[in-house]
C-alpha cells in the first residue's frame, strides 16, 4: 500500500503552484490517484505558498499531516513546516539558507515568528535553519541539503542563459529531487514537466535540464534509489481537475450560455475556466448548420450587476449563472430576494472562504451556510445543495441548473476555497454527463396573447414564457397572476400561498436520497453530521477508526434548504451520540438540524484556523470526545 | 397596419399625482413606438423602483419591473442573452444615478444597445421628497427640512465621461419634441441616455415647470447647424469641446436636444460576434442546449487538455 503525502513550499509567484501540478501530474502518469491542494497568502508576491499533495494505490480521500517529503527551497518554509513532517520523511532544502534566521524573515507572520523564537529558545537554540535542520534530525528525519546556486550555475550554463532568466526552475530541482527520492523514474518527471510547459518550449527546456541536473545531483550523493512501483491506474484516459474547474466544465455540459461574475477568490478562477472554454464545437445540432456555440461570459461592476445581469438574461430563457464568494454573496441578498419574488431561474455558485468580512480571502470556512440559507429579505426559501467532493460537484451543479429552471427559482451551490484549489484525477465513468438529463420545466416558447406569468396553478409552478414571447410581466413587486403590481389582500395572500407550494413541490419532487446520504452502518451507535467538502476527510477518517475499534456513521447533508427534515430525524434518533464537523464558530448545521427536527447535537469538532480539514483532525476530535467526554474540539492543524 | 399610440397603453391605472411631468414622458414613449412601429412582444421595458419605474405596467410590452437602482444591469443580462429585443430602461434621476450610479457608469463603458430614459425630477417623490442626485445644493424644497447641502451631478457630463454613444436632454411637457428624441434614442445603435426633466408638481416646488421653462430652450433652436453626430475621431476632436460646453450649461439657461451622437464605436453586442462568430444568430436565449434532453458536449472530448493517458 502506498501513500505518501508531500508539501513543497516557497515564496508566492516563484512558481510553487506550477510545481505542484508537476508534481500531480508525474504522480497520475506513474498510476496513482492523488490530491493536491494549495495553500496561500492573499499576496501577489513573496509570502509563503505551499502546495500539498497526497498520492495512493487507493482512494485519496483527503489530505494528511504530518508528511513524508518537504521540498523547502527557501528558509521560511523550511521553518513554517518544521512540525509538519514525520520522521520516516526527508527534507530538501538549500544549503544557502543555513544560516538564516526567523526573527529576520520579512515575509514571515510576526506571531510566528514569535511561536518559533520561543521554541527554539527553549531549547537553548536560535530559531536558524541549520538549528530546524538539527532538530529534524534528532527526531529521525533524513535532510537533504542541496548546493542550489551551483545547480543553477549549472542549469544557467547547459541552457546557455543567465542565471536569473532560469532562477524559477529552482522549483524543479526541489521537485525533482524529492520525486527521485521516493522512487520516480526520471521520465515521469520530465514527461509530467512536458504536460505542464508543452507548450511553452522556453520554459520547458530549463526545467527539463533542471531536473535532470537535480536527479544527477541525488543519485552521485544518495546513491541510486529503489524505484517505486506503478500504481494500479496505468494505460487509462484520466482527467485532472480542480474544483473550480469541475464546476466551470459542469456548467458548460450542461447549457449554460451566460455566466457573470465580480473578481473574488476563490470563485472567479471558475468563470475564467468558463471564459477559456466560452466558444465549443458541437456535434448534432441541426439548428442553422451551427458548428460552433457561444457563452456570454461578463465581468460585471460589481456582484450586485452580476447576479442581476444574470437574473436578466435567465428570463429570455438562457440558462444563467454567476459565481462568487462570502463578501460578494452578501451584495447579491437584494436581487435573491427578487428572484424569489419575480420567479426567476438562477444559478449561484457560492465559494465560501474564510469570513467574517474580508476575513481571510485565500483560506477555507464554512461559514456561509445559513447565510445561503437565509439569504434575501422577506420570506425567500430557495434550494441550497452543498457538495462533498469534485463528483458531486461536477453532477450538483448539473442538477442545480436543472432545479433552477424547473422549479423557476434561485439556486445556491454551496462549494469553498478548499474544493476551488484542489486537484484530483478522474476516471471517464465518474463523470458522466448522460447520468443527469437536461430538464428546463414548464417552458412555454409561444404563449399567445393572454399570458399570464404568474397563473395561480396547483403545484406553485406557472407556465414560464421567455420575455420577448408576448406580451407579459415580470415583478419584483407584489402582483396578480399578471405580473401587474398589486396590494390587494387577496391577491398577496395567494401569491404567498403559491410561492410556499411552489417550495413543498420542490420539497416533493427532489428524492430523499439527493437530500442526504447516510455512510456506513445504520447501527453504529455515533453519527458524525457534516455539509460540503468535509465529506472525503469524514469519510476517511471513519475508516481510520474502524481500524481502532470505533464505530461510527456518517449523515452528510446534500441538499440544506428545503431541508430533508423526517429523512434526518430518522437516522438521528437512533444515534446514541451525534458530532457534528464544521469549518465554522457557531454550529451552522447544528443550529439548523435543531430548527428543523429538535434534535439537539451535544458534540462538535470545529476547525477555525482557516486551514483545510484533515482527516487526522477528525480521528483525534472523535477519540478526545468518546476518550474525555469532551463535549467540543476545536482542531489546530496545519500551516 | 401600422400601429397606433394607443396600441402601446395597458389597462393598468397609471397612478401619478394629477400634473405630474412623469404623464408628458410616458405620452412621448407611446408615440415613439408607435412611429417606430415596434412590437410589443419584442420590446422590453425595465424599469427600477420609483414612482417613472412603474411605466413598466405603463406601456405594452414584454416588461420587467425589477428592484431599486438595478434596472441597468437586468437590463443589460436581456439584451445581451436576445440582441434581437428593442431594451429601454425606465427610471428615475434617484434609481439610475444615485443608488444605481454604479450600474449607469458600467452601461456607458460596455455601449450595450439600451436606452435609458431619465426622468429627472431631482427628488425621490415615492418617499416624500427627500433630495435626489440632480438636485442643486442649498434649494430647500418644501419636504426638506433644511436645504440641500450635497450638490448636484450633471447627468450628462458623467454619461459623456462613461463613454455613452448617444446623449441627449428633453422636457416632460414638450411631447412631440421629446418623442422625437425618445425615437433617436431607441433607434441608436449603442448605449444611448435621455436625461428628461421632469417638473414633480407634488415634492419640488423649486424646479416648476416655470423654473423650466423660463430657462430651457434647444441646442438647434439656438444654432441651426447643430449636428451632435460623430463619424470619425477627426470630428470628435473638432466638437467634442463645444459638446462639452453645452453639457455644462445648467443654470439661467438650460439647453435641450441631442448633445452626442457617435456613429464611430462599435456595441458590446458586435464585439461578442467578433470574438465568437454566430453570437448574434444563436445568442444565449435562443441557442440550443441539449439534444433528446442529452448535453451537447461531453467533458473527456471537450476538455482535452485537462486529459492525459498514463
Amino acid at each position: 500500500m502506498i501513500d505518501l503525502n508531500l508539501i513543497i513550499g516557497g515564496p508566492q509567484g516563484g512558481g510553487v503552484e506550477s510545481a505542484g501540478q508537476v508534481v500531480v501530474k508525474a504522480i497520475v502518469l506513474k498510476g496513482f490517484n492523488v490530491l493536491g491542494t494549495r495553500e496561500y497568502h492573499s499576496n501577489i508576491m513573496g509570502a509563503h505558498s505551499y502546495y500539498h499533495v497526497r498520492f495512493s494505490d487507493g482512494i485519496v480521500r483527503a489530505l494528511r499531516l504530518p508528511v513524508e517529503s518537504i521540498v523547502a527551497l527557501d528558509a521560511e518554509s523550511v521553518l513554517t513546516h518544521i512540525n509538519d513532517l514525520s520522521e520516516r520523511g526527508f527534507l530538501v532544502y538549500d544549503i544557502d539558507t543555513l544560516s538564516q534566521d526567523a526573527t529576520r524573515i520579512a515575509s514571515m507572520e510576526p506571531s510566528l515568528r514569535r511561536r518559533l523564537r520561543n521554541t527554539f529558545n527553549s531549547l537553548g537554540l536560535n530559531p536558524t535553519v541549520a538549528n530546524a535542520i538539527k532538530i529534524l534530525e534528532e527526531k529521525g528525519v533524513k535532510t537533504i541539503g542541496l548546493p542550489l546556486k551551483d545547480l543553477l550555475k549549472k542549469v544557467s550554463a547547459e541552457i546557455g542563459a543567465p542565471i536569473a532568466s532560469i532562477a524559477k526552475t529552482v522549483n524543479v530541482i526541489g521537485i525533482a529531487s524529492s520525486l527521485y527520492m521516493l522512487g520516480f523514474e526520471p521520465e515521469y518527471i520530465s514527461k509530467a514537466l512536458e504536460l505542464q510547459f508543452g507548450n511553452r518550449p522556453k520554459i520547458l527546456k530549463p526545467n527539463i535540464t533542471a531536473a535532470s541536473i537535480a536527479i544527477e545531483y541525488i543519485e552521485s550523493n544518495y546513491g541510486k534509489r529503489p524505484i517505486l512501483q506503478d500504481g494500479p491506474h496505468k494505460g487509462k484516459r484520466r482527467m485532472i481537475t480542480s474544483g473550480n474547474e469541475i464546476v466551470a466544465m459542469a456548467k458548460i455540459i450542461g447549457g449554460l450560455s451566460f455566466e457573470t461574475f465580480y473578481p473574488i477568490t476563490p470563485a472567479s478562477d471558475e468563470a475564467f475556466h468558463i471564459e477559456e472554454n466560452k466558444y465549443i464545437e458541437v456535434e448534432g445540432v441541426e439548428k442553422d448548420s451551427i458548428d460552433k456555440l457561444s457563452i456570454v461570459v461578463l465581468q460585471t461592476e460589481d456582484e450586485i450587476s452580476a447576479i442581476n445581469m444574470a437574473i436578466g438574461a435567465a428570463l429570455t430563457g438562457s440558462r444563467a449563472a454567476t459565481s462568487t464568494s462570502g463578501p460578494g454573496f452578501s451584495l447579491m441578498n437584494e436581487a435573491i430576494s427578487m428572484a424569489v419574488e419575480a420567479e426567476v431561474p438562477i444559478l449561484i455558485s457560492l465559494w465560501m472562504r474564510a469570513g467574517p468580512s474580508t476575513g481571510i480571502a485565500t483560506r477555507e470556512g464554512q461559514q456561509d451556510l445559513l447565510h445561503s440559507i437565509f439569504s434575501g429579505h422577506g420570506d425567500t426559501p430557495k434550494i441550497v445543495i452543498a457538495s462533498g467532493d469534485h463528483i458531486e460537484a461536477f453532477y450538483d451543479t448539473l442538477k442545480a441548473m436543472n432545479w433552477a429552471e424547473e422549479f423557476q427559482t434561485p439556486v445556491i451551490h454551496l462549494l469553498d476555497k478548499y474544493l476551488a484549489s484542489t486537484i484530483t484525477v478522474l476516471d471517464e465513468p465518474e463523470i458522466d454527463p448522460s447520468i443527469v438529463d437536461i430538464r428546463r420545466g414548464k417552458r412555454v416558447e409561444s404563449p399567445g396573447d393572454n399570458y399570464k406569468r404568474y397563473e395561480i396553478t396547483e403545484d406553485g409552478l406557472s407556465p414560464m414564457a421567455p420575455l420577448g414571447s408576448t406580451t407579459m410581466i415580470v415583478s419584483s413587486l407584489e402582483h396578480d397572476e399578471y405580473g401587474f403590481a398589486s396590494e390587494d389582500p387577496i391577491d398577496r395572500e395567494e401569491m404567498m400561498k403559491k410561492r410556499i407550494r411552489k417550495f413543498e413541490t420542490i420539497a416533493k419532487s427532489i428524492p430523499e436520497s439527493e437530500k442526504l446520504v447516510l455512510h456506513g452502518d445504520i447501527d453504529a451507535r455515533i453519527t458524525i453530521i457534516s455539509f460540503g467538502s468535509t465529506k472525503q476527510a469524514i469519510l476517511g477518517a471513519i475508516e481510520e477508526l474502524e481500524k481502532r475499534g470505533i464505530k461510527i456513521n456518517f449523515l452528510q447533508f446534500r441538499i440544506l434548504s428545503p431541508f430533508p427534515s423526517n429523512s434526518a430525524l430518522d437516522v438521528l434518533s437512533r444515534s446514541e451520540r451525534i458530532i457534528s464537523v464544521e469549518s465554522n464558530a457557531m454550529g451552522q448545521l447544528s443550529l439548523l438540524v435543531r430548527a428543523h427536527t429538535g434534535v439537539n447535537i451535544e458534540y462538535s469538532i470545529r476547525k477555525l484556523n482557516a486551514r483545510p480539514l484533515y482527516d487526522i483532525d477528525i480521528v483525534y476530535g472523535v477519540e478526545r470526545i468518546i476518550k474525555d467526554n469532551v463535549k467540543s474540539v476545536v482542531v489546530s492543524s496545519g500551516s | 397596419m401600422a400601429r397606433s399610440w394607443l396600441d402601446y397603453r395597458t389597462e393598468a391605472w397609471v397612478q401619478w399625482c394629477p400634473g405630474c411631468g412623469d404623464f408628458g414622458i410616458l405620452n412621448s414613449i407611446h408615440k415613439a413606438l408607435a412611429e417606430l412601429d415596434i412590437d410589443p412582444k419584442r420590446l422590453v421595458i425595465v424599469g427600477g423602483i420609483g414612482c417613472s419605474s412603474r411605466s413598466v405596467y405603463y406601456i405594452r410590452g414584454s416588461n420587467v419591473h425589477t428592484i431599486h437602482g438595478r434596472s441597468i444591469p437586468v437590463a443589460s443580462g436581456i439584451k445581451l442573452a436576445n440582441p434581437e429585443l428593442t431594451v429601454i430602461v425606465v427610471g428615475g434621476d434617484g434609481d439610475i444615478l444615485g443608488i444605481g450610479g454604479g450600474h449607469f457608469i458600467a452601461l456607458g463603458r460596455r455601449n450595450i444597445d439600451i436606452a435609458v430614459l431619465i426622468f429627472d425630477n431631482a427628488v425621490y417623490g415615492l418617499t416624500k421628497g427627500q433630495a435626489g442626485p440632480t438636485l442643486p445644493v442649498w434649494v430647500k424644497t418644501k419636504a426638506l427640512p433644511y436645504p440641500n447641502v450635497q450638490g448636484n451631478i450633471n447627468p450628462l457630463l458623467l454619461a459623456f465621461a462613461s463613454g455613452y454613444t448617444f446623449i441627449a436632454r428633453g422636457y416632460a411637457y414638450h411631447v412631440n419634441q421629446l418623442k422625437d428624441i425618445v425615437k433617436a434614442a431607441i433607434q441608436h445603435k449603442g448605449s444611448a441616455v435621455v436625461d428628461i426633466l421632469q417638473p414633480c408638481p407634488t415634492y419640488n416646488d423649486y424646479m416648476t415647470s416655470e423654473w423650466y421653462e423660463k430657462r430651457i430652450y434647444y441646442l438647434k433652436d439656438e444654432d441651426p447647424t447643430w449636428d451632435p453626430a460623430i463619424r470619425s475621431i477627426d470630428e470628435y476632436r473638432v466638437k467634442a469641446p463645444r459638446i462639452v460646453e453645452k453639457m455644462l450649461e445648467f443654470g439661467d439657461r438650460i439647453p435641450l436636444g441631442i448633445f452626442y451622437q457617435d456613429l464611430t464605436r462599435e456595441t458590446l453586442e458586435d464585439r461578442f460576434e467578433k470574438l465568437t462568430p454566430g453570437y448574434l444568430s444563436s445568442p444565449p436565449a435562443k441557442r440550443p442546449i441539449s439534444v433528446d434532453s442529452k448535453p451537447l458536449v461531453h467533458p473527456f472530448k471537450l476538455f482535452k487538455d485537462k486529459v492525459l493517458v498514463t
